[in-house]
């Protein structure tokens, strides 16, 4: 259509803050101010920042590679990343198995179901919480609950639960396991989207309910499996809050996160340009294995080619 | 829909009016305990009803969370004044974030007329005043006398390190109450090396040789080895440092508590507060090979006024209101230790209590009589020095180094800019 010769009519302010791109540019104004403001400038001062020897006090001054450098021959930098890779690896895919046995479970409806989700969902909004840290501290400590309970039980004595590079560790499993809620709400959603006709068929070839969940479930879910080790993956990563209210890195950094060492490299012994560096590497593994997992999606999860 | 933006602009216009009108507000922030807290707040309450318009935002943290506070938050302007400690003066004043008091002093606004000259000193870096002291203090083993006095154990001052691994092995037996060697108390490794007349640091660098740390590393070992040393176990249980989940006072059974700790003569009203009915809480010097070569009185606790702060002129009276107001320190009773003002501490020597007046006769009459000169301050990196002091002590109590391993690698693992 030829423009030429057409006089464009006059618009209102109204008329031109309703169209489309401006009316969306302003409604996610507040996110994208965020998000540039205290999202992208810290990070970019926090990439500047690796290649300094920042203090906090003082000035930074530029050193180059050299928190790198110290970080790769630093025993504690590997440990907390060796502490770190097992508490991920260990706690994600117990808590997706959780979270999924106890979906199956809730996905019969009966009245009181919605009940149980709501109740099982609460840990995995309050688990990250400093309160509940505590309370972990609590019950796992040389007189508490679980000590308790295990005297009843007969046990002579008492185990003492962090005192010891073993168990603290499982401690700090324990309380990210429990925290399957939201997992837990992601595996209900897709379990109820798996059409019911696929079981009817199922059950006419005489496939019983374990078949049925190995063949049928299973396949169909594991889009979902996926993205939630994805992202819980990342959160395992970053985990912070058990490891510094609960154990403190303690005994001899067994339990040392690597986000908590980051902590204390930067606020306890005001390194932090080292503790930026450190960062970043850390987001550089994070995007390694969430990498890796996508490079192996298409070996193991369904996808829809209809 | 124009009566209501109306509206809207006059509310803010008067809003804007009002908060311009609205009163002084002083960040005042500190490190404590529970103690300390409700007797700072109740001064800091006294002294804003004796100045109409000024209140106060109180920002009270334990020592660890503190300084990890502090140091991202005077970057900008919110605190006004901040407790500052005798080891991190230098860092914080010669990076420029503390505001040189002098012309204050010159100009009447602060009154040091009655301050020990010393002890102003000790606030000065080069020729500028930047923290007032407010309360001086010596280290204090504490320890349950309740528990030595049923058992007929006696302390007594100025102990050896010899006499006191004695005494420990004497309770242990007695009564199965374990010892806790200042796990996690910094100053305890310099003090233990001074009897030996060897300073920890010279010139910002390490001075001491893995023989010499060995010294300290050794106690760990006998007591690991004997059987009644606090096993680090507990530490991994408890907030260490906080006078409140100190073994000697925190825990059920002897197997995990200690009948003495590791502190500041300062402590001892908190430590007392904190402790069980009917414990009492008894003070001596931490032991060493020559206690009068290792004890000093430091002037630990001090207060400053950030750069930054757009309060300067009240920030500074309220310094001047802590070191001189008697009232206020009716109010405080030296629990930051003995007023630095000789005459505001005479004015409050009647008003103590009996724990105070027991803490003034350890300063008086134990150390003051007893001690050398306080040491240099750490060098910046001492943190993370002392930290792996901490490491080594916990690998040792989990058997899994020697004395002499430990203090060998404590040289060798040490801070690169102590080096």
């Amino acid at each position: 259509m030829a423009q030429t010769g057409v006089v464009k009519p006059k618009r209102t302010l109204a008329e031109k803050l309703n169209e489309e791109h401006i009316a969306g540019m302003i409604c996610t104004a507040p996110f994208t101010i965020g998000f540039l403001l205290f999202m992208i400038v810290p990070m970019l001062i926090s990439a500047y920042y690796a290649f300094c020897d920042f203090d906090i006090l003082s000035p930074a001054v530029w050193t180059g590679l050299a928190n790198f450098k110290t970080m790769f021959s630093e025993a504690k930098f590997w440990k907390s990343l060796g502490v770190t890779f097992y508490f991920a690896f260990v706690s994600v895919p117990l808590r997706l198995v959780f979270a999924l046995i106890v979906a199956l479970i809730l996905l019969r409806t009966t009245k009181i179901t919605a009940l149980y989700r709501a109740v099982y969902y609460l840990p995995s909004i309050i688990g990250g919480s400093v309160a509940v840290a505590i309370l972990w501290k609590r019950m796992f400590g040389n007189d508490g609950t679980v000590n308790v309970l295990l005297r009843m039980l007969g046990f002579e004595g008492k185990i003492k639960w962090f005192g010891q590079p073993g168990t603290a560790m499982w401690t700090l499993i324990i309380l990210a396991v429990w925290q399957f809620g939201s997992s837990m709400l992601i595996f209900l959603s897709a379990l109820k989207q798996i059409p019911a006709s696929l079981y009817e068929a199922g059950e006419i070839d005489g496939a019983n309910k374990v078949q049925q969940f190995f063949r049928i479930t299973l396949p169909l879910l594991t889009p979902t499996i996926f993205f939630n080790l994805v992202m819980q993956m990342i959160n395992g990563f970053l985990a912070f809050t058990q490891c510094y209210i609960i154990t403190q890195g303690k005994p001899m950094n067994s339990t040392l996160f690597y986000t908590v060492y980051m902590y204390q490299q930067s606020f306890e012994f005001y390194k932090a340009g080292y503790g930026a560096a450190l960062a970043w590497v850390m987001l550089v593994v994070i995007a390694m294995f969430t990498g890796l997992l996508f490079a192996t999606k298409r070996f193991w999860v369904y996808e829809d080619k209809r | 829909m124009k009566k209501i933006a109306l509206i809207l602009a006059l509310v803010m216009i008067a809003s804007l009016c009002m908060s311009a009108m609205a009163e002084e507000n002083i960040l005042v922030t500190w490190w404590g305990n529970q103690t300390r807290n409700e007797r700072t707040h109740a001064a800091l309450e006294l002294y804003a009803s004796e100045h109409e318009g000024i209140s106060f935002t109180e920002v009270p943290n334990s020592w660890d969370d503190y300084w990890k506070k502090v140091a991202a938050d005077i970057q900008g302007d919110s605190i006004d004044v901040m407790q500052m400690d005798y080891q991190y003066l230098n860092q914080y004043s010669e990076n420029g974030l503390l505001l040189d008091l002098t012309p204050y002093v010159e100009s009447g606004a602060l009154k040091i007329d009655d301050v020990n000259e010393g002890i102003v000193g000790s606030g000065k870096v080069g020729d500028g005043l930047y923290a007032i002291c407010i309360g001086v203090n010596a280290p204090a083993l504490l320890y349950n006398k309740t528990l030595l006095d049923e058992n007929g154990i006696e302390v007594k001052d100025n102990m050896t390190l010899d006499e006191f691994l004695a005494l420990s092995r004497e309770i242990f037996e007695k009564t199965g109450y374990k010892t806790n060697i200042g796990y996690g108390t910094d100053m305890v490794f310099g003090y233990i090396l001074r009897g030996y007349d060897i300073d920890l640091f010279k010139d910002g660098k390490l001075n001491i040789t893995a023989e010499d740390a060995e010294k300290f590393f050794s106690l760990y070992e006998t007591g690991i080895t004997e059987g009644w040393l606090v096993t680090s176990d507990v530490f991994a249980e408890t907030a260490v440092g906080t006078v409140e989940q100190d073994p000697m006072i925190y825990g059920s059974d002897p197997e995990s508590m200690s009948w003495c700790a590791f502190f500041w003569s300062n402590q001892v009203t908190a430590m007392q507060n904190a402790a069980p009915e009917g414990m009492e809480v008894g003070i001596t010097t931490w032991p060493s090979a020559d206690p009068v070569k290792s004890n000093y009185l430091k002037p630990s606790q001090f207060f400053s006024v950030a750069a930054k702060t757009q309060h300067a002129d009240t920030a500074v009276d309220i310094v001047n209101f802590w070191t001189n107001s008697v009232e206020a320190n009716e109010i405080l009773l030296g629990e930051r230790g003995i007023p630095a003002s000789a005459a505001t501490a005479a004015g409050i020597a009647d008003k103590l209590d009996e724990v105070n007046q027991k803490v003034v006769a350890y300063i008086n009459d134990v150390v003051s009589p007893n001690c050398s000169a306080v040491p240099a301050a750490d060098p910046a990196g001492a943190s993370e020095f002392y930290n792996l002091v901490d490491e080594l002590q916990e690998e040792l109590c989990y058997g899994m180094t020697t004395a002499a391993d430990a203090a060998a690698r404590l040289i060798d693992e040490c801070p690169a800019n102590l080096k």
